[in-house]
């Protein structure tokens, strides 16, 4: 798992300094120093040692306790996943997941992020994984013989290969592997696995539970295993393209920004959406505002514009407003004010040819972004269904969705009221304040209600809202708030020498901004804004209290409600709290490895 | 052989460059410049000295409109500096301005920070401001250094980017808050050098600094302040061998 | 000055088009003009479409009966809606109370532990903050509410104490300490020995200084303290006499008519304008002459005072307000009152053990014990366990940065380790853990709204109960959003006092 060039020099040309080598100690004195230095800790030691054995022995004896449904999750995992996605149409959601895992794949690669693995702490950790599995074996209640010998067996397997390992290999070894291989070949372990053991043996036909053939381990080998070559493929086409291809950072950003709208669009729709409306209205009055939007500004953006185009610029924004006052779809009016609104701005990104073109396409970009908002809140049957209508696709599905978006478009709005609130002018900086603050005094689950009890009921004739996008638009608002206090912390880490000098350099407030002080905030507020992160994932379990299928929703209320598993709320919901838990730990893992190469990066 | 052409030129037909009229500003109760009546000329060098706090920093940023002077009037090429939008991005692109502490861009590499302006202001073609870049890496001396980033440079290195950065611009007044201030002393003989070779191409140039050898060497006329008051104004040998005012004598016998 | 400033032409004005300082506030408050202006429509649409959906809006629901019962709280059958709202905010405060409480001891543990030398402690604490703050808080209070429902249910001899300590599916039950009738008079007492444990402290902090002898000045405060607490319970009943006081103090608030305070609030506000603005305008008053104010700071004036017009007017188109504070006022003083009845001499405190009852066919707990609910149990739990998890890092975050040279100085001049943590440590990781802690108590006081999901009668649960009883979405939202933001504002006031005054101490 070498580079091909030198493993210590990443792609950025950053140097990577070499852990310093561990002192051996032997094990006598590390006891002595760690456990037993003062009477006090010894007393401590053995306290917490009981603690320890207690707390594992209960967990144990409920995880393995025979009264335990464990296949009430097991059998519904497809519940969990995706609520009830049409088995037919199952495709599609393999198909989501395939393209998520390639991005996955080709960004690790891109960016070079799996961490190394140095070959001694490999064997040290299948060492102690397998101390662990012997040691579930021996101390767990209420297990049989066989069951103890079974887990002590499995358990001696990677312990001996560490202990073997770690006597081969010498104190001073350097080498290490990719994190990622690692991973791979412990999934791929659980995958191959699939094809021999049956998990969740139990489905229901009829309403009767049976064992059959459609258990969960037969319905998903072949697919998960497609999936498992999928991300080591898309893993090494990422290294391949790397050093021919400069701006695949830049492009695998693109694709992951694009793809929550993509996927939800295209891919998990209802399959049975009839698209007439969409055809003959909406791509339309889209395209009409791209394209010819777009030559307005590209007439704009020339530097010869000049006060001819301010003229035109005020003179497209009152027609906007004019759009008001005439019977004229929503839709359009919105677009003819960003229009207006990016017309003002377009002597701001004049200049060159591809200066005009970015700003262009920028155009295009946010009237696609616009007008799919506004057709997929409005239009029956897209992934976020209708007020009344299905809902294709929930459980972590739902709260994947609900997360990335909220994500997506709380962070441009957080960003402006931060601007805002840093600003010197006083009614922006109050009106922003205002907004922070008392969102920021509210809880979220009142912000939840409002907007999927009050919403509907907020908009004009002729528009519809369903409830996810209604509980989105809460979210982001919400989310907005916090955002935008994290931004402004990086904003106001930025000297006011910065600020002068891109003053008398002459550029204007707004390019100021963008090329300055945003990028170099933005830097800053990373480790606050994975924070923030997090907890946007973790809190869409909210969504709850308002009636949507979320993950926490199928594991409390509808398995423990499906026929044969009447009751069973505590195994599915454990099977959520991993899930919760393994998302957001690994996330906050990797927030703190971004943390220390951006530490290292900046001296 | 120190350069001492320019201290016997005749500036009296020279375009003014800089005008100020009566200019106060006040910081609160803190009156921070008081009645700065100055003009300078076109291809001039104008060195401000002066104790610390004595204004000039105060004063030069005024004339980039990076503070705002509260009555009087500075007119720079002609243009007035009021709250019109238009004058102050015309202003600030006729203006370089090179800051005691560089304030380069931190994210943007050298060739970046340089090209940044021209590209967005003077809306250039990349290619052009890239080729417009390196040329005055090499003037400046560190063209090797164009794909680095700032904080993997040196201290003269960094002003000497500053610099060209402000060049870049192709600005016709070049203003210079205590260049060398932050610099440690192996390193300020490479941006005055930058410094002097700039004003003997001819540019208009006002300086604060602390350098007293820059000053005798470069300046066409030193203005000496205090208290926000322009004390006294005279060529370099007059100022530093026969001065008039009192306070520039103590403020001499004080650095020298 | 004035002189020298007619000597040169004026500052010439652009046209005002592209003046920036007038482009600017156009710019402002065309924004702010259209965001009202979305606000007002928005609302408008909401009157329009309730009426077409024929809701009744009002808030007469608070008067009336809400013909609901509430789970727990001060007050199962309340009478009103209003009523029943209060008990829920009672509920949330009850929850939030003790979470605070208990989250801060178990925070502080857990970070020191994480930062013990002691590598078992060490583990334990790291587990349990990577487990506890990486799950969602929703998530773990279901889970802790399934755990509970799953318990033994309530019967007699029920353990694992009988008597004294009870787990079962219906919750918690211990023995109770409550104010008994003396409480308020001996309350007095403590707090006359409050003040005179203050003056103790001065006294013997100044003997310390002036004889260098250690005084132990905040053993003997406590002393005092206690010495009172002890007296008190012998001579509390002396202080019945306050109760008639306070008694005319309701009396005479009782007596201002609300205009008054109508008066009052308007006065108040045009005070502080016009202190802000005779402030502001002093501030360009120098020795030198005046500063000429900008265009800016002539806006700000004029902001200044329309937004004292705004508190003018909302004040005067709503007197409500007025009353509310007379009454609440009024009120407060006609309890203390009562609370002081001369002559009343009987224990301040006293003690009760749980037990089960058995009224008829249902066993439950009997209400002599503190009894935490399911309900309450789940939600403590998780805002606890949550909370600590996140106080855990910041103490830890807290105590890593004090510097090392800051106990390397302290060693070099030779204290010992615990006048170390005393006067070195502590008071600087404080500084530090100040903020984020008090942001963490915001979030624990927020985060008892998710009580809703286990049907713990908060604020929150109430409310919805009401509206979806009277139909008055609206305004439950509103009493919501009004007391949340007053409680977050509350509680953020007073870290930033405790902020604001340990930054002073620092200088």
């Amino acid at each position: 798992m070498t580079e091909p060039t030198s493993p210590n020099v990443t792609a950025g040309g950053r140097v990577q300094l070499a852990r310093p080598k561990e002192p051996y100690i032997p094990p006598r004195e590390w006891i002595r120093d760690n456990l037993f230095s003062t009477p006090f800790n010894s007393i401590l030691t053995v306290l917490f040692t009981a603690l320890v054995f207690v707390m594992t022995r209960g967990m144990l004896g409920f995880i393995f306790g025979h009264d335990r449904r464990w296949e009430a999750p097991a059998t519904n995992l497809r519940f969990l996943m995706t609520q009830a996605y049409p088995d037919e149409q199952y495709i599609r959601v393999w198909f989501t997941f395939g393209w998520i895992l390639a991005l996955a794949g080709l960004s690790l690669a891109a960016w070079n992020a799996a961490p190394r693995v140095g070959y001694r702490n490999l064997a040290r950790k299948a060492a102690s994984v397998g101390v662990a599995v012997a040691l579930i074996g021996l101390v767990a209640p209420a297990m049989s013989t066989s069951g103890r010998l079974q887990y002590v067996l499995i358990g001696a397997i990677p312990m001996a290969a560490g202990i073997i390992a770690l006597k081969i290999l010498d104190n001073h070894d350097t080498r290490d592997m990719s994190a990622f291989v690692v991973q791979v070949l412990v999934v791929a372990g659980i995958i191959l696995s699939l094809w021999t053991v049956p998990y969740g043996q139990h489905t229901f036909v009829d309403g009767a539970a049976r064992v059959d053939s459609g258990t969960v381990a037969q319905s998903t080998k072949l697919p998960l295993t497609i999936m498992l070559l999928v991300i080591i493929a898309a893993f090494y086409v990422g290294r391949t393209i790397r050093p021919h291809f400069k701006q695949l950072k830049a492009v695998l950003g693109g694709i992951w920004l694009l793809s929550p709208f993509i996927l939800t669009t295209l891919v998990l729709r209802d399959p049975a959406f009839d698209s007439g409306h969409l055809l003959s209205t909406d791509i339309p009055i889209g395209l009409a505002f791209a394209l010819g939007g777009g030559a307005i500004l590209w007439l704009l953006s020339s530097a010869k514009a000049g006060e001819t185009g301010r003229i035109a610029a005020a003179i497209i924004l009152v027609l906007a407003f004019a759009s008001f006052l005439t019977p004229m779809r929503m839709i359009v009016r919105i677009d003819a004010l960003m229009l207006a609104g990016a017309a003002l701005s377009s002597a701001t990104f004049a200049g060159s040819r591809e200066a005009r073109l970015r700003f262009v396409g920028g155009w295009m970009g946010a009237i696609v972004i616009v007008n799919w908002l506004v057709t997929a809140t409005n239009t029956p049957s897209t992934v976020f269904g209708l007020p009344t209508g299905t809902f294709y696709g929930g459980g972590l599905t739902l709260t994947l969705i609900i997360t990335s978006f909220t994500l997506i478009f709380a962070f441009p709005l957080g960003v402006t009221m931060a601007l805002a609130r840093t600003s010197k002018m006083p009614i922006f900086r109050v009106m922003s304040t205002a907004y922070i603050e008392t969102i920021r005094g509210i809880p979220l689950i009142t912000v939840f209600i409002f907007f999927a009890i009050m919403l509907p009921l907020l908009l004009p004739d002729g528009m519809e809202v369903a409830k996810i996008p209604a509980i989105v638009i809460g979210y982001v608002l919400f989310s907005s708030a916090y955002l935008a206090e994290n931004v402004r912390g990086g904003l106001q880490s930025i000297g006011r020498g910065q600020h002068e000098a891109a003053e008398a350099l002459g550029l204007t407030t707004a390019q100021k901004t963008l090329m300055i002080t945003l990028p170099q905030a933005l830097r800053v507020s990373i480790p606050p804004l994975v924070g923030q992160a997090i907890g946007t994932f973790k809190e869409s379990s909210l969504v709850l209290i308002v009636g949507l299928f979320d993950l926490l929703f199928i594991a409390r209320n509808v398995i423990p409600n499906t026929s044969g598993f009447l009751g069973a709320q505590r195994e599915p919901l454990m099977v959520a709290s991993f899930i919760y838990w393994a998302g957001s730990y690994s996330m906050s893992k990797a927030s703190q490895r971004v943390e220390r190469k951006l530490g290292l990066g900046e001296r | 052989m120190t350069d001492t052409v320019k201290q016997h030129r005749d500036l009296s037909n020279a375009k003014d460059m800089i005008v100020c009229q009566g200019v106060n500003k006040w910081y609160g109760d803190f009156q921070a410049l008081s009645d700065i009546t100055a003009t300078v000329k076109e291809t001039e060098v104008v060195v401000v000295l002066g104790p610390s706090g004595s204004g000039k920093s105060t004063w030069i940023r005024c004339v980039n409109r990076l503070e705002h002077h509260q009555s009087g009037n500075i007119i720079v090429d002609g243009v007035e500096l009021t709250n019109d939008v238009r004058n102050i991005e015309k202003i600030r692109s006729e203006v370089g301005m090179v800051f005691q502490q560089f304030n380069l861009f931190p994210h943007l590499t050298v060739l970046d920070n340089i090209t940044l302006a021209p590209k967005w202001v003077r809306k250039l073609p990349k290619a052009e401001a890239e080729e417009k870049a390196m040329e005055l890496l090499e003037i400046v001396g560190i063209p090797e250094q164009a794909d680095k980033y700032p904080g993997q440079m040196s201290g003269g290195q960094q002003q000497r980017v500053a610099i060209a950065r402000a060049l870049a611009m192709e600005p016709r007044i070049m203003l210079f808050d205590e260049p060398t201030s932050a610099l440690d002393p192996e390193m300020i003989k490479e941006v005055l050098d930058v410094m002097k070779g700039l004003a003997r191409s001819g540019m208009t140039m006002m300086v604060v600094t602390h350098e007293m050898g820059f000053a005798r060497e470069v300046a066409d006329r030193i203005i000496f302040m205090e208290d926000g008051e322009i004390v006294e104004v005279g060529t370099p040998e007059h100022f530093f061998t026969d001065p008039e005012e009192d306070r520039t004598k103590l403020f001499l016998s004080q650095i020298l | 000055m004035t002189a020298s400033q007619t000597e040169h032409p004026a500052t010439t004005r652009p046209p005002l088009w592209r003046d920036a300082v007038v482009v600017k506030w156009v710019a402002q408050v065309f924004t702010l003009v259209v965001v009202v202006g979305v606000l007002i429509f928005l609302v408008t649409q909401a009157k329009t479409s309730l009426n077409d959906n024929g809701i009744r809006t009002g808030f007469d629901f608070i008067k009336t009966n809400p013909g609901f019962q509430l789970a727990e709280g001060i007050d199962t059958s309340p009478a009103t809606g209003g009523r029943a709202l209060y008990v829920g905010m009672v509920n949330m405060f009850r929850i939030t109370f003790v979470g605070i409480i208990f989250a801060t001891m178990l925070g502080v543990l857990v970070g020191l532990g994480r930062l013990s030398g002691n590598w078992m402690v060490e583990k334990v604490s790291t587990v349990f903050v990577e487990t506890i703050r990486n799950v969602p808080l929703l998530v773990q209070i279901i889970f802790y509410d399934a755990v509970i429902t799953q318990l033994a249910p309530v019967e007699f001899g029920v353990g694992p104490i009988s008597g004294w300590f009870m787990v079962t599916q219906k919750g918690v039950s211990m023995p109770r300490i409550f104010a008994a009738d003396g409480f308020y008079q001996w309350a007095v007492v403590v707090l006359v020995g409050a003040v005179v444990a203050r003056f103790v402290y001065r006294h013997e902090v100044d003997r310390r200084d002036e004889t260098g002898q250690d005084t132990k000045p905040g053993f003997k405060a406590m002393g005092t303290i206690v010495a009172f607490g002890l007296l008190g319970l012998l001579i509390h009943p002396l202080f019945g006499f306050l109760g008639p006081i306070f008694g005319g103090i309701a009396r005479v608030i009782g007596a201002i008519p609300p205009g008054a305070v109508q008066l009052a609030l308007i006065a108040l506000a045009a005070t502080a304008v016009v202190i802000w603005i005779r402030r502001f305008w002093a501030s360009f008053d120098g020795p030198s002459g005046r500063a000429k104010l900008t265009d800016d700071d002539w806006f700000r004036i004029v902001f200044a005072g329309i937004g004292g017009l705004l508190v003018a007017a909302v004040v005067v188109l709503w007197p409500g307000l007025s009353a509310w504070i007379v009454h609440s006022t009024h009120d407060f003083f006609r309890f203390l009152e009562t609370k002081f009845e001369f002559g009343n001499w009987s224990r301040p405190l006293d003690g009760m053990r749980p037990g089960v009852i058995k009224p008829d066919r249902f066993t439950s707990f009997s209400p002599n014990g503190l009894t935490m609910s399911r309900a309450f149990a789940a939600v403590f739990l998780g805002v606890v366990l949550y909370t600590a998890s996140f106080i855990a890092e910041i103490i830890r975050g807290g105590i890593l940065a004090v510097p090392k040279g800051q106990l390397e100085a302290a060693d070099a001049v030779g204290l010992t380790k615990g006048q170390k943590l005393r006067h070195i440590v502590l008071p600087q990781a404080f500084r530090v853990i100040l903020p984020p802690m008090g942001n963490q108590y915001l979030n624990l006081a927020k985060n008892t709204t998710l009580a809703i999901a286990v049907g713990y009668s908060d604020l929150v649960q109430v409310g919805q109960t009401l509206y979806n009883q009277s139909g008055r979405t609206i305004e439950v939202m509103a009493i919501w959003m009004l007391f949340y933001l007053s409680v977050s504002l509350g509680l953020s006031s007073i870290v930033n006092f405790w902020n604001v005054r340990l930054k002073l101490v620092e200088r």
